[in-house]
């Protein structure tokens, strides 16, 4: 007993703690998500009621198009997500196993161009975008298909470069032995690589979802249509400020929108650890 | 047999491919350089032209693989980094947005002053000789006359037909616009100058009155100058993107164009006091908030780490709990920890009982920064921390045991700085992360509290980028010129930064 106490309590007390911490501002949201007069006051932390209005107001209420929200989310993250891995894996591909002038240097002023965080130039995309839009008002400013585009290019170097890190772990004797067969490079990329790769490609397409699902300034910058938002910008015009006034309905949005995101996460734990440390670890 | 059928399938397929793209980037160019975006055009004939050669011959297999992926760098990500560059060095402002031919034309179009009886006629708006034209009713002199940009033409009274007011509805040869395009000839009509008498003409003021005006400034072109036609003055090109007065007053004619300024944007930013002090603030709190952050997180999330590294009775619950933080999308939790921080009804202010209005306050403000910051922020390094301690041979703290050293020696002369070793590049990495967090700032405080009464842009909990993005688009001057500079500075800092980290990590290495 002594020396459990003296092993483990500290552990346990500082778990609990932090436990405490992290679970706080969730449980709150989900208890306010229940509470029918959908006010930001908390009368009591213990829920005193069950009811599901804000849920509801969520699918009816002609003030929220949630469902119209969401589903640009997945239009706009999905498409941006599948694009992006098929075509930064070809890109990663050609920069792990093909040999050409600049392969180094391509390498190195990609790993630049990647550091440069995409909000730094915001000014300049935005005021490209405006001039695309004078002429060519499907891709311009304002539109989803322009922030597609925005979002596919912000993600190649990210994408190419974490691809290129998992095409380098597959052994090379494979390709090579397709080689001997008389396999052209292209048919070594669609008949061994892309089976091969299949798992880790999925992982990655998962990653950059989340990632452009959780974007926030372009897409805030972009659509200004009410009917075009993605839900994080719907849902924090929205709440607007006016906490106190939409706050039931918005914790009713946040965790309908959040639940996808949270479950692929944690399914994908080990993937995004593993990949967050690679290359510290092992040097 | 059956690879021929397939290898033509894909051919058929390649070819239809490239054709479609090829034919809608080839209209994209079109309508591009109809409206004059040289630069925009031309690269999109590039990317078509680089496309077919690619995919059409065997010039380059590699150049198979990555050109589509170069080809969105380059225009997404590489070119908005060279326009940055372009605008820091232009007066790129509210006032200074268009080019100067359309500025000029902009300043002649509205350079004109009425006559000083304020004469106005009932006009009606069509067509003569399948030109804009109007027709003026003269009601007061019973006269009546058509007129075009070009010339005048007076009709006989006869030949309209007046309503009840005497004014005329249609004349011979004189079309009236149908007007169910009245709206869309608006933008047609308006801004046009129509024939009236020597230096005065006629200005549409809405779609049936037009009033007697004179233009008061002339363009010179040879002397790229404008000159006032009524008092004599010049304003001429400052070489900042304005007409300016010569003398007395010193008057600017608006609007200004997008004007070269080299370094100013920069030298600005370092010698004028009213630039300099607020980034000097800025860039502080900057510092602050991210070297905060990286030592919050990484000390709680240490802790943990060390307190559950080892089996435990509910370490599985504890840990699936503890990273949820993370896997929540954070602009959500941003939102909702916001709604916490409220003043009146928040749930922090209910727990402790007390009333601050924690956004109004420039310290509480940063205090709440800082803790949601850590709220986000602890399961990542709780998560490496973790890995990190596994990745520390035991041989090695046993060695220590047996030689007679303390837990709390072992942690400190083995374990951290092992860890710390380990670590320090996803420490830099989290450090140029925050640097430029600017969800955080934006979502929760907004930058805020900051002074608007007096003028003031930056606010108390704003770091570098969330000041840039305000003096972007955030207040009533959007000062696009200045806001490329910072970005840059900004660039020139992070990526030190990184650069050190990724050298520390030996990343480099590995492409030899």
């Amino acid at each position: 007993m002594n020396k459990w106490l003296k092993q483990d309590l500290w552990r346990h007390i500082v778990a609990i703690i932090t436990v405490l911490f992290a679970i706080f501002p969730l449980y709150l949201v989900v208890i306010s998500s229940f509470n029918s007069s959908g006010s930001l006051q908390i009368t009591s932390f213990v829920p005193r009621e069950f009811s599901w209005n804000n849920y509801k107001l969520l699918f009816t209420s002609p003030a929220i198009p949630y469902l119209t929200w969401m589903k640009n989310s997945l239009v706009v993250a999905g498409s941006v997500a599948f694009i992006s891995v098929v075509i930064g894996s070809a890109s990663a591909f050609a920069f792990s196993r093909l040999n050409f002038k600049g392969r180094k240097q391509g390498i190195q002023v990609l790993l630049l161009v990647q550091m440069f965080p995409a909000i730094l130039a915001i000014s300049a995309v935005y005021v490209i975008m405006e001039r695309v839009h004078a002429f060519a008002p499907g891709i311009g400013l304002g539109t989803q298909g322009g922030l597609i585009l925005v979002y596919l290019g912000g993600a190649m170097g990210v994408n190419i470069w974490l691809l290129k890190g998992f095409v380098d772990s597959i052994p090379k004797e494979l390709d090579e032995a397709a080689k001997i067969d008389g396999a052209s490079e292209v048919q070594t990329f669609w008949l061994i690589f892309i089976p091969l790769a299949t798992p880790v490609l999925a992982v990655v397409t998962l990653l950059s979802f989340i990632g452009t699902f959780n974007e926030f300034i372009l897409a805030r910058l972009f659509l200004v249509d009410m009917q075009s938002r993605t839900i994080a910008v719907g849902l924090q015009q929205f709440i607007g400020g006016q906490y106190s006034q939409n706050w039931g309905p918005f914790a009713a949005g946040s965790i309908i929108a959040s639940i996808p995101i949270v479950t692929i996460f944690l399914s994908l734990q080990k993937y995004i650890v593993n990949g967050l440390t690679a290359g510290s670890v092992k040097g | 047999m059956f690879s021929v059928v397939r290898s033509k399938l894909a051919f058929v397929v390649k070819a239809a491919l490239l054709a479609l793209i090829s034919a809608v980037l080839l209209l994209l160019a079109q309508s591009a350089l109809a409206q004059k975006e040289y630069v925009i055009g031309g690269f999109l004939f590039v990317v078509i032209i680089l496309t077919l050669v690619t995919y059409l011959t065997k010039k380059s297999i590699p150049l198979k693989f990555f050109l589509p992926g170069i080809l969105l760098l380059v225009a997404f990500v590489v070119s908005p980094i060279l326009y940055t560059v372009t605008m820091s060095g232009f007066n790129y402002k509210t006032g200074n947005i268009v080019s100067k031919d359309e500025a000029i034309l902009q300043i002649k179009n509205r350079a004109f002053e009425p006559d000083t009886a304020g004469t106005s006629f009932d006009i009606k708006i069509g067509t003569l000789q399948g030109k804009h034209a109007i027709l003026i009713s003269d009601i007061k002199n019973k006269s009546y006359f058509i007129s075009t940009t070009e010339k005048r033409v007076p009709v006989p009274t006869a030949q309209v037909k007046l309503n009840e007011n005497q004014v005329a509805q249609s004349a011979v040869g004189f079309e009236p616009l149908p007007v169910d395009q009245l709206a869309a000839a608006d933008s047609q009509y308006s801004g046009k100058r129509f024939i009236y008498d020597g230096a005065y003409f006629l200005s549409l003021e809405g779609l049936d009155v037009a009033i007697v005006a004179r233009q008061t400034l002339t363009y010179i072109a040879q002397a790229d100058s404008f000159k006032n036609l009524i008092d004599g003055t010049t304003y001429r090109d400052n070489g900042r993107g304005n007409y300016q007065a010569e003398s007395g007053s010193k008057a600017i004619l608006e609007p200004g164009w997008r004007a070269p300024i080299w370094f100013e944007n920069y030298s600005k930013l370092f010698t004028d006091s009213r630039f300099r002090n607020p980034l000097i603030r800025v860039f502080i709190w900057t510092v602050i908030f991210a070297s905060a952050t990286v030592l919050t997180t990484f000390a709680l999330g240490l802790l943990l780490a060390l307190a559950l590294n080892k089996p435990l009775h509910g370490r599985r619950i504890y840990r699936s709990i503890l990273v949820l933080p993370y896997a929540m999308p954070s602009v959500m939790s941003i939102l909702i920890w916001g709604g916490m921080f409220n003043t009146e009804f928040g749930a922090i202010n209910t727990l402790l009982g007390t009333h601050v209005a924690w956004f109004q306050s420039a310290n509480f403000a940063r205090l709440a920064v800082i803790l949601v910051n850590l709220w986000l922020g602890f399961p990542y390094f709780y998560l490496v921390s973790s890995g990190a301690l596994q990745a520390i041979p035991n041989e090695l703290l046993e060695a220590a045991a047996i030689d007679g050293a303390n837990p709390r020696q072992i942690f400190r002369k083995i374990t951290l700085p092992l860890l710390l070793k380990i670590l320090s590049p996803l420490l830099i990495a989290s450090f140029a992360f925050n640097f430029n967090n600017f969800n955080l700032i934006y979502l929760l405080t907004g930058g805020g509290p900051r002074n608007t009464l007096d003028g003031e842009i930056a606010g108390a909990t704003d770091i570098l980028i969330s000041y840039t993005y305000q003096i972007a688009f955030g207040s009533s001057t959007q000062d696009l010129g200045l806001a490329s500079a910072i970005s840059l500075i900004i660039f020139i800092l992070v990526g030190s930064i990184s650069l050190y980290g990724i050298r520390k990590s030996k990343v480099l290495e590995s492409f030899s």
